[in-house]
């Protein structure tokens, strides 16, 4: 087949593949132009996933009359005008090429008035030309209807998975933007039923609150953090409200939506040490940055962003959600236990902040909620007994602490082997006669590779013939237990890839995991209570280095609570 | 069975087997006692099936017969019973066994003495007898150097070797060594080295309380077994299997550096010491200088815990040598020392990261070697 040049409908099917991908590409593309019309109140409807209608109802500008039909022109846009524009560009679309890409691929109605015109336009397309175009009446702003999507696209249609993935798609999607802008008052309704509506109060917690639940919503914390040039805002969950996938990360730059692996990274980096393997928070991270600082023009759908400072962006937003991390208490209560949902919590007068200004940057106001956070650090407890050989049962004034032994004893010795690693003091014992490991090929080459660091931590190792090793001396912390398996368990976290700890922080967990006292062993009095003497000193008494919580706290308030006695 | 005999007798017989009865087993009947009357004495005997023990107790027996009893139970009642006669019976077939004493009376369902573990009788076999004092020192001076960790077993028991007259304990935890040399009165047959649990020991030192008259040992042939005789008790022991290691190189032969001083004031020292070094891993750290015209020889000890203070104490010694320096776990020291019943130590060094040794003065069957540990000084 010779070369030529494609029919302009080819052209403009093909480029509508890669902006209209499945009916909530449609959604986002008319939920972003009713934001950047400046609506304050945005109403969504779908039916059958989409596919038989999407309905986008907006009370923002609206669109004069004169150019409705330009609007369905590919690559006009109102909202940039000349190249140095694609440089500070402030609205979510630019590129002119949502509407027509949707009427490229569905029946499109829209019905648009303009506060200075008397009456609205209504125009009709079908297969990208239009049918009908009369003047009907409307309040100010636009109204979008897409029917029939793909029809005359089947192979587009065959990959639609069914109409309630399609729904939860949408659903996620209008989730994201009502957390983007929590001053615009969002309802989605699928198929008729009402599925989310935001007040429009420009409260992110009360957001929060209709999309993840109450419970959630009350216990998320606010994060913060300036730099230069870029401002970092948000909720982040407490450690305690982790969950198992990472769908509650939500990433806005400028109140864009986007997928960022940088941003993830920060955040996952930003929880190290306090979640549990496979474990993610809940997070909703905006950025907000000039224009020129990041490039959103990467991807058709823009779903991605380019940072022109990369480092910056991620150390800023790992130090925003640390911060909010250190005003926040661990320690799990058990809130499945106890429950309580009274009308007195959910009118609770605590709901009330984290708004995000319209413009880009947030103004700065000290936020007038105040969680009623544990400290940090733990009271002085007095020591009850053990329970089932494993946790160390004490109380303080403000209730009970059960505390897991095993976690416990390593935060401890995890905390000293870095202080004194931190200090150039590794206090190391010799033994008597060398210890000989065998190592397999690939514990061997990490030791190889890792051999100098493990010299700074104490271990003294001789290769000793074939993957043989001597191991002359060990740190300290290390010498009750049996070097051999503690060696080889060393060897292997290290060379773990799934842990993001620096090595020496793999080396101290590896330790601190081996030689701490196991579940199940016997304590006598005095080594439990000095066991809790030293938690109480640790600066993260209430997290293993794992991540895992080393506690269980429940109030005196809860216990009075569920004995009736308030 | 019926018997009659003396509470105070009775007490001392259960309390000598009672410690060898098992605390937590999947076997309910070791949790018992057995009790068989024989021709003018009662047998006691108890096992966890590691260590079983057996007394035995004078008694007017007119029937003889045997049943095991709960330990707890018996040893309790039997424990605040006034000292006067008891009277033991149980009848033909029954299980329940009848305690009359004066105007106490008491019922304890027992279980039937065939279901008892048989207690290991080692008749022939390698045989010796010691002196009651010496195995006594040598149990003293050793066990506490065995190794609690279980990943290598044979470092949690205490060897001991026997050749001709010689009986050498040793016991080591990796970190530090401890070699006791006696004498038997008896030679041994062959040279035997076998490997003692130190719960067995311990167990044995208990039993030998003041004792005076040579205890008797016999091993069995499979070196599997070995049997302590006692006056009035016997105590049975599996021996762990495996061989030690070989600990002689491990003993420096030479030093650079030898101090000699009070082994109580020593101890002191280093007990002071150790309350700061709780807080440090339990490091002490030694500076041995060596006297001249100005002044005498010392020892300096410190210990030093971050962020919580420190401390400094001075002892006289008798230094041969140049200066050292070098840091011990206290735990290793004080325990050495509180197990010396001379009045001097030598403490011989060589470099800050070679063994340390410890030997009595004016004895010569006694080592002790601590690895010391790495820190800047």
């Amino acid at each position: 087949m010779p070369i030529k040049v494609l029919a302009p409908e080819v052209v403009s099917r093909i480029a509508a593949g890669e902006v209209i991908e499945r009916p909530a590409s449609v959604v986002k593309e008319l939920v972003e132009n009713a934001l950047d019309a400046g609506a304050s109140q945005i109403s969504i409807e779908a039916q059958s996933g989409g596919i038989d209608l999407i309905k986008v109802s907006d009370n923002g500008a609206g669109i004069p009359a004169a150019e409705v039909e330009l609007a369905f022109q590919r690559h006009a846009t109102s909202k940039i005008g000349n190249l140095d524009d694609l440089e500070k560009i402030t609205s979510l679309g630019f590129r002119g090429e949502a509407l027509p890409s949707i009427a490229a691929v569905a029946e499109v109605e829209i019905l648009t008035k303009v506060i200075s015109e008397g009456v609205g336009s209504y125009v009709y397309l079908s297969n990208a030309n239009i049918v009908c175009r009369e003047s009907r009446s409307r309040p100010q702003g636009t109204s979008v209807s897409v029917r029939h999507l793909f029809r005359y696209f089947p192979a587009r249609l065959k990959f639609l998975k069914s109409a309630n993935t399609e729904n939860s798609h949408i659903a996620h999607l209008v989730s994201q933007y009502a957390l983007a802008f929590p001053e615009v008052s969002f309802t989605l309704l699928l198929d008729k039923r009402l599925s989310l509506q935001t007040a429009g109060d420009g409260d992110l917690r009360q957001v929060l609150s209709h999309i993840y639940g109450l419970e959630v919503a009350q216990q998320m914390l606010e994060a913060a953090e300036n730099d230069v040039f870029l401002k970092v805002t948000g909720l982040t969950s407490p450690p305690s409200l982790a969950r198992s996938d990472r769908s509650r990360l939500s990433f806005f730059v400028n109140r864009r939506w986007v997928y960022s692996a940088l941003l993830t990274r920060a955040t996952e980096e930003a929880y190290h040490g306090l979640l549990m393997d496979g474990k993610h928070p809940i997070t909703i991270i905006n950025v907000s940055l000039p224009a020129a600082e990041v490039d959103v023009n990467v991807h058709p759908t823009k779903a991605q962003v380019k940072f022109r400072h990369e480092q910056i962006v991620f150390a800023t937003v790992e130090k925003a959600i640390k911060a909010a991390l250190k005003r926040t208490s661990v320690a799990k209560t058990p809130a499945t236990v106890f429950r309580d949902t009274s009308w007195q919590e959910i009118a609770s007068p605590e709901l009330n902040s984290g708004h995000w200004q319209r413009e880009g940057m947030v103004k700065d106001s000290e936020s007038p909620y105040v969680t009623p956070l544990l400290p940090l650090k733990l009271p002085v407890l007095r020591v009850l007994g053990q329970l089932a050989t494993t946790y160390v049962i004490a109380e303080c004034p403000d209730g009970l602490y059960i505390v897991d032994q095993h976690a416990a004893h390593e935060r401890i010795l995890y905390d000293r082997i870095l202080a004194q690693w931190s200090a150039k003091k590794i206090e190391v014992q010799g033994l008597l006669q060398p210890v000989t490991v065998e190592l397999s090929p690939r514990e061997e080459e990490i030791l190889k590779a890792n051999k100098e660091n493990l010299t700074q931590f104490g271990f003294a190792i001789e290769a000793f013939g074939d993957r043989s090793y001597l191991i002359r001396s060990v740190p300290v912390v290390m010498a009750k237990s049996n070097v051999t398996e503690a060696i080889n368990a060393l060897l292997d976290d290290l060379g773990s890839k799934e842990n993001s700890a620096t090595w020496e922080e793999k080396v101290a967990q590896s330790l601190a995991c081996h030689s701490a006292v196991r579940a199940g062993q016997q304590l006598s009095y005095d080594e439990m209570r000095e066991l809790i003497r030293q938690l109480e000193q640790s600066r993260e008494p209430r997290t293993c280095p794992h991540g895992r919580p080393t506690m269980i706290h429940i109030s005196s308030h809860q216990l009075e609570k569920e004995f009736g006695r308030k | 069975m019926k018997l009659t005999c003396l509470q105070e007798n009775l007490n001392k017989g259960l309390g000598i087997v009672g410690r060898a009865v098992a605390t937590r087993s999947t076997l309910p009947i070791t949790q018992n006692i057995l009790l068989v009357a024989e021709p003018s004495r009662l047998k006691l005997s108890a096992t966890n099936l590691e260590i079983a023990t057996t007394s035995w107790v004078g008694a007017n027996v007119e029937e003889e017969g045997s049943i095991t009893a709960p330990a707890r139970l018996l040893m309790d009642f039997v424990n605040s019973l006034p000292n006067d006669l008891i009277e033991v019976t149980l009848p033909v077939n029954g299980h329940t066994i009848e305690l009359k004493s004066g105007r106490f009376q008491a019922h304890i369902n027992g279980i039937d003495a065939q279901d008892f573990p048989p207690i290991p009788q080692i008749s022939e076999g390698i045989a010796t007898s010691i002196e009651a004092a010496s195995l006594r020192e040598g149990i003293r001076q050793v066990t506490f150097a065995a190794t609690t960790e279980e990943s290598r077993p044979v470092l949690t028991g205490t060897n001991a070797e026997l050749e001709g007259k010689e009986l050498k304990l040793v016991a080591t935890d990796g970190f530090r060594l401890a070699v006791h040399k006696t004498t038997l009165i008896s030679p041994v047959a062959e040279p035997t080295t076998l490997i003692i649990p130190a719960r067995t020991l311990n167990e044995l030192s208990r039993l030998l309380g003041d004792q005076e008259e040579p205890v008797e040992i016999t091993m069995n042939r499979q070196k599997s077994q070995i049997l302590f005789h006692l006056k009035s008790a016997e105590i049975v022991s599996q021996l762990i299997p495996g061989s030690f290691p070989n600990y002689s190189q491990i003993i420096p032969q030479s030093y650079t550096t030898r101090a000699v001083l009070d082994t109580e004031k020593f101890l002191q020292v280093i007990r002071i010491s150790s309350i700061f070094a709780r807080d440090a891993s339990g490091i002490v750290r030694l500076i041995i200088t060596p006297g001249s015209e100005l002044g005498r020889g010392k020892i300096t000890v410190s210990a030093q815990a971050e962020e919580i203070g420190g401390n400094v104490s001075e002892i006289d010694a008798l230094i041969d040598g140049e200066e050292a320096k070098i840091a011990f776990n206290s735990k290793y020291l004080s325990d050495v020392l509180a197990v010396i019943p001379q009045a001097q130590v030598a403490l011989e060094v060589t470099t800050p990261s070679s063994p340390g040794v410890i030997r009595p003065i004016g004895v010569d069957n006694y080592v002790h070697v601590i690895m010391p540990m790495f820190v800047q000084w």
